[in-house]
C-alpha cells in the first residue's frame, strides 16, 4: 500500500548485492575443484582440498592458536571490560565522560600502528613470549567491542532493579551477578561474538606479533598464499565462512541482526 | 473555499488483514468531524487513506468534486497535523512553516511574508528563527498547526494532535484549534482516542470499532442516546443489565431480569425497543436507595467520589456499579435497591 | 565511596589501555623526534622523499576513491534496503553482514582469483573475444581499489540503513502532505537529515582504507605500496624502526585529524542540535 521504490534503484541494489556475494560464491566454487589450480566454475567435484587443510600441520596448529586467542583474548577483555562498562553506566556522575573515549582508542589508533608498537615495546622491549604478546594484543583489540556493546545494554538497564535486590538483602556484589548480568546477557553474548570474530580475522596486529612456531590462521593463510596458490586456501576460506554463519546465527538469536545497523 | 469530504464504501487491507470494511463517511462543508476509538479501530488508517499515505482496496474518496482516491499524497492539498508534529528538525520555525509554500512555487519575499503572518497568528513571532528542538511541546504543536494552515488547505486533518501535551495545555490547544478551524471555515477531520477531547471540539463524532463506524452523531446524541451496546459502553454506560418486557400496566412496562426479579419502567421516560432489551446505566443512573421499586442488591465496597459515593453492588444480574447520595452512606453488606434514573440510563435492543 | 568503587572497577581496563596502547604508541611517536639531526628531521626526510610521498599520495587517493564510491553505492543500496518490506530487508541485511564478518584475508583472496592473469575475469573476457591477451589487473591501483570497495561497501550500507531508518517516516509523510514530490522530499528533508550519518560512514571507510594492510599487501604488492604495507616493510624487512615509526606517526595524525575534524563537522551539521 506504500510508495514503491524506483525500479532502477532496485536494479542497482541487486547489482551491489551480486558484487558482495559473488566473490564469496566463487571461493566456494574453487574450493570444490579437483584441479590443483584455482578455477571457477570448478572442474570436477572433490572435497580433497578440505582434507588437505588437515594434512598441513601449520593449518592445524594455527587454527587451534587462533581459536584459543579469540576465546581467551575476548574472555580477558570481557573480564575487565564489563566492570568498566558497568562503572560508566552506573556511576555516570562520578566518572569523567572521556573515559568512554579511552576504551575505544584501540579502534581509533590504526591497528597496524598498534601492532607495530606492541611488537617494539612489548614483544621485544618487555620481552613478552609470543603467545603472551598475542593475548594482550587481541584483548586490547577487542576491548572497544566489549565495553561498547555491553555498555549499550547497561545503559538501557534500569539500575533501580539492582537497588531493589540490595534493599531485599542481597549484597551488592551478589546483586551484580544475580540481577545485572542476567539482564544484559544479550549484550554480553553479542559483544563476545563480535569480539571473537574480530580477533579471529585479525591481521594487522598479529602480523607483527607472530613468530617462530607460533602463528594465527589468517597469517598462515597469507604465508601459504605466497608459496602455493591452490584450492586449499579456498577451502580454509570456506571453513571461515562457516564460522561467520555460526556467529551470525548467534547474533540473530540474541540481539537480532538489525542490531548491526545501529 | 469550503468543500465537503466523502468516503464511499472504503475497504482497506494491511497485507491480508482487513482493517476497514465498507466505510462511509461524509464531512460537510466547514464541519469538524472526529473519529473516536481505541487503538487499532481504524481511525488512523482512515486518516492516512485520505492523506494518501495508504491506498484503499476498494471505494472512493472525494473532496468536493475532486476524486482523491488515486492521487499521490503530495498532490492532494490537505493540511495535516501529526501526533509527533513531524516538524523538520533541520529547519527553523519559519522554514518549517514556509515549506509548503515553497513546494507551491511561492517566491522568497511573498513566502516569508505569509509564513511570518501565520507564525504571528499562532503567537510564535519571537521564535521564528529557532529550531524545533529548542521549543516546548506546546510551541511545537503551534508550529505544526501553522505549517498545516498556511497552505490554506480545503481540508485539515489532525492525528491525535494533543496526545503529547500535558493536561492543561491540551485543553488550551483544543480551544485554539477549534477557533482557527472555525475562523477559516475549513472542513476538518480529527482523530483521537480521548472522548472528552472529541466531544468538546467536534460538530459530530464517529465512534469506531474494528474498522467500522458504530455511530456517527453529535456529541449530545452520542452521550445521551447511544445506538448500540458498544457506543453505550464507550460513553460510560458501564452497567448493562439484560431484561425482558413481561407485561404492560397503564403507563409503565414491567421488565424481568435474571433471577426473576422485576421492576417497573415508566413509559413517560423509557421506550422499550424490543421484548428482550438491555438496560444500560451509568453508575449515577442507578440510585442506591433504602427502599422503593428497584433492583434488589447487596452493597459491597464503597468509594468516595466527591459528588457521591460509589458502591460495588451484588444483584441478581451480576455485579454493577451504582452511586448513592452523600447524605445517606450505606455500610458494606447492607441490603438496598437500585432505582434507574431515566436521564442517565438508556434502553438498547438486545 | 561510589567514586572509589567506580574507579576501582574501571582500573583494569584503563591499565590495559595505558600499558599496552598508551605507552607503546607514545614510545613509537617519541622515537620519531629522537633523531640527532633535529626533532623533525625524520619528517623532513619523509616529505622530501619522492618515493615516500608517492606512497602517501597513493594511499590518500585510494582511500578517497574508495570512500567516494562506497558512499554513493552504499547510500543508494541502503535506500533500497531501508524501504524494503521487512522480510526482504532482513535478508538484505544478512547479505551485507555476511561479507562484513568474513575476514579481510578471505575477501581479498577472492579478488586474487577474479583479477589474476589466469583469473576468472581475464578468462571470461578472452572467451568473449573482448581482449586477445590477458590484462594485467593484479598489483595495480585498480585491483587495490576494487578490493577495498568490496571491503567497505557492506560497512557503509549497514551504517546508512541505520541512518535512514532513524529518519521518522512521519517527516517524509509531512513533506508529502505539504505538497513535496518524492524527489523534493528527498532533497529537502531526507538528504539534509542524513548528512551526519554520511559523514560518519565516510570517516569509517576513509580511516579503514587509509590504514589497511592485508588488502594492499595481497592485491597491490610491492608495486602499489601503501602506508600500511610500507610501515610493515620498513619495520620487518629493512628493520628501519625509526622510519616505520615516522610512517606510523603520519598515519595516526591523518586518521585522528580526520576523525576529529569530521565528527566536529557532523555535529555542526546535525539538524537535531539546531
Amino acid at each position: 500500500m506504500r510508495q514503491k521504490t524506483h525500479p532502477l534503484l532496485i536494479a542497482f541494489a541487486a547489482l551491489t548485492f551480486a558484487f558482495l556475494i559473488g566473490p564469496l560464491v566463487i571461493i566456494i566454487g574453487t574450493s570444490l575443484s579437483e584441479t590443483s589450480y584455482l578455477t571457477f566454475p570448478p572442474e570436477g567435484l572433490s572435497l580433497k582440498w578440505y582434507e588437505n587443510i588437515f594434512e598441513i600441520s601449520a593449518f592445524r596448529r594455527t587454527m587451534v592458536t587462533s581459536f584459543i586467542l579469540a576465546v581467551g583474548g575476548t574472555a580477558l577483555s570481557m573480564a575487565i571490560g564489563i566492570p568498566a562498562a558497568y562503572a560508566m553506566a552506573r556511576y555516570r556522575v562520578q566518572l569523567p565522560a572521556f573515559l568512554g573515549n579511552i576504551y575505544v582508542l584501540p579502534i581509533l589508533i590504526p591497528e597496524i600502528v598498534l601492532g607495530f608498537s606492541l611488537m617494539k615495546s612489548v614483544a621485544i622491549g618487555a620481552d613478552f613470549p609470543i603467545m603472551a604478546a598475542l593475548f594482550v594484543g587481541h584483548a586490547l583489540l577487542v576491548l572497544p567491542y566489549c565495553v561498547r556493546v555491553v555498555g549499550a545494554s547497561l545503559n538501557a538497564f534500569d539500575f533501580s532493579i539492582e537497588e531493589a535486590a540490595v534493599s531485599l538483602g542481597c549484597p551488592r556484589w551478589k546483586a551484580f551477578f544475580l540481577v545485572v548480568l542476567p539482564n544484559v546477557r544479550a549484550g554480553i553474548i553479542a559483544g563476545f561474538i563480535l569480539a571473537f570474530i574480530t580477533s579471529l580475522n585479525d591481521v594487522s596486529i598479529s602480523i607483527f606479533l607472530t613468530g617462530p612456531g607460533v602463528s594465527t590462521l589468517p597469517i598462515q593463510l597469507l604465508a601459504h598464499m605466497e608459496q602455493f596458490f591452490d584450492p586449499t586456501i579456498a577451502a580454509v576460506s570456506v571453513l571461515l565462512m562457516f564460522v561467520t554463519v555460526g556467529v551470525m546465527a548467534i547474533v540473530e538469536r540474541t540481539l537480532g541482526l538489525t542490531f548491526l545497523t545501529k | 473555499m469550503t468543500v465537503s469530504l466523502s468516503l464511499s464504501d472504503i475497504t482497506a487491507h494491511y497485507g491480508s488483514t482487513k482493517v476497514l470494511e465498507d466505510l462511509n463517511l461524509h464531512v460537510g462543508e466547514g464541519e469538524l468531524v472526529s473519529l473516536l476509538g481505541a487503538s487499532g479501530c481504524g481511525k488512523t488508517t482512515t486518516l492516512r487513506l485520505v492523506a494518501g499515505f495508504l491506498e484503499p482496496t476498494t471505494g472512493t474518496i472525494k473532496l468536493g468534486d475532486r476524486d482523491l482516491t488515486r492521487l499521490p499524497a503530495h498532490a492532494r492539498n490537505i493540511g495535516l497535523v501529526f501526533q509527533t508534529y513531524a516538524l523538520f528538525p533541520h529547519l527553523t520555525v519559519r522554514e518549517n512553516v514556509a515549506f509548503g509554500l515553497k513546494q507551491r512555487g511561492i517566491g522568497g519575499a511573498e513566502r516569508t511574508r505569509r509564513a511570518d503572518a501565520m507564525i504571528e497568528r499562532v503567537g510564535l513571532s519571537a521564535f521564528a528563527d529557532r529550531h524545533p528542538a529548542n521549543l516546548s511541546g506546546g510551541q511545537r504543536q503551534r508550529v505544526a498547526l501553522a505549517r498545516a494552515l498556511v497552505i490554506e488547505p480545503p481540508l485539515l486533518m489532525f492525528d491525535e494532535p494533543l496526545s503529547n501535551l500535558d493536561a492543561k495545555l491540551r485543553v488550551d490547544m483544543r480551544v485554539e484549534i477549534r477557533r482557527l478551524q472555525q475562523a477559516n471555515g475549513t472542513t476538518a477531520l480529527y482523530v483521537t482516542h480521548d472522548q472528552e477531547e472529541a466531544f468538546s471540539i467536534s460538530d459530530r463524532v464517529a465512534i469506531m470499532n474494528a474498522g467500522q463506524i458504530m455511530q456517527l452523531d453529535t456529541p449530545e446524541v452520542l452521550y445521551s442516546r447511544p445506538a448500540n451496546a458498544f457506543v453505550a459502553d464507550f460513553v460510560g454506560f458501564e452497567n448493562m443489565i439484560p431484561m425482558t418486557a413481561v407485561s404492560e400496566a397503564g403507563d409503565a412496562v414491567r421488565a424481568e431480569m435474571a433471577g426473576g426479579t422485576s421492576i417497573e419502567l415508566p413509559k413517560s421516560h423509557f421506550t422499550v425497543p424490543s421484548r428482550d432489551f438491555i438496560l444500560a446505566a451509568r453508575p449515577e443512573g442507578l440510585l442506591v436507595s433504602a427502599a422503593g421499586d428497584g433492583i434488589p442488591t447487596t452493597l459491597g465496597l464503597r468509594t468516595y467520589l466527591g459528588r457521591a459515593y460509589q458502591y460495588q453492588c451484588e444483584t441478581p444480574a451480576g455485579e454493577v456499579k451504582a452511586n448513592g447520595p452523600l447524605a445517606q452512606p450505606f455500610d458494606s453488606g447492607a441490603n438496598a435497591v437500585l432505582i434507574p434514573q431515566p436521564e442517565q440510563c438508556c434502553l438498547l435492543s438486545a | 565511596m561510589p567514586r572509589l568503587r567506580a574507579w576501582a572497577l574501571s582500573a583494569p581496563a584503563l591499565l590495559l589501555v595505558f600499558l599496552f596502547l598508551g605507552l607503546p604508541v607514545a614510545s613509537t611517536l617519541a622515537t620519531t623526534f629522537g633523531d640527532p639531526a633535529g626533532p623533525f628531521s625524520q619528517y623532513a626526510a619523509f616529505f622530501e622523499s619522492r618515493f615516500r610521498m608517492t606512497v602517501l599520495w597513493r594511499t590518500m587517493e585510494v582511500a578517497l576513491i574508495t570512500t567516494a564510491v562506497s558512499l554513493v553505492v552504499g547510500f543508494l543500496t541502503a535506500w533500497v534496503v531501508a524501504k524494503a518490506p521487512p522480510r526482504a530487508k532482513s535478508l538484505l541485511i544478512i547479505a551485507a553482514v555476511f561479507p562484513l564478518l568474513t575476514g579481510v584475508v578471505v575477501r581479498s583472496f577472492a579478488w586474487l582469483i577474479i583479477l589474476g592473469k589466469e583469473g576468472i575475469l581475464n578468462d571470461t573476457l578472452l572467451a568473449l573475444g573482448i581482449i586477445e591477451t590477458p590484462l594485467q589487473m593484479l598489483y595495480t591501483e585498480f585491483s587495490v581499489i576494487i578490493a577495498m570497495i568490496y571491503l567497505f561497501v557492506p560497512l557503509m550500507i549497514l551504517t546508512l540503513v541505520g541512518v535512514l531508518e532513524g529518519i521518522p517516516e512521519d517527516l517524509t509523510d509531512a513533506a508529502a502532505s505539504l505538497g513535496a514530490t518524492p524527489a523534493a522530499a528527498f532533497r529537502q528533508v531526507v538528504l539534509p537529515m542524513a548528512v551526519p550519518g554520511l559523514i560518519v560512514g565516510s570517516v569509517l571507510v576513509f580511516t579503514g582504507s587509509f590504514t589497511s594492510y592485508a588488502t594492499p599487501q595481497l592485491l597491490g604488492g610491492e608495486r602499489q605500496m601503501m602506508m600500511g604495507t610500507f610501515l610493515y616493510q620498513r619495520a620487518m624487512v629493512t628493520f628501519d624502526w625509526v622510519g616505520a615509526s615516522t610512517i606510523a606517526a603520519i598515519m595516526v595524525v591523518v586518521t585522528l585529524t580526520t576523525v576529529l575534524v569530521m565528527s566536529k563537522m557532523a555535529r555542526r551539521l546535525n539538524p537535531v542540535a539546531g
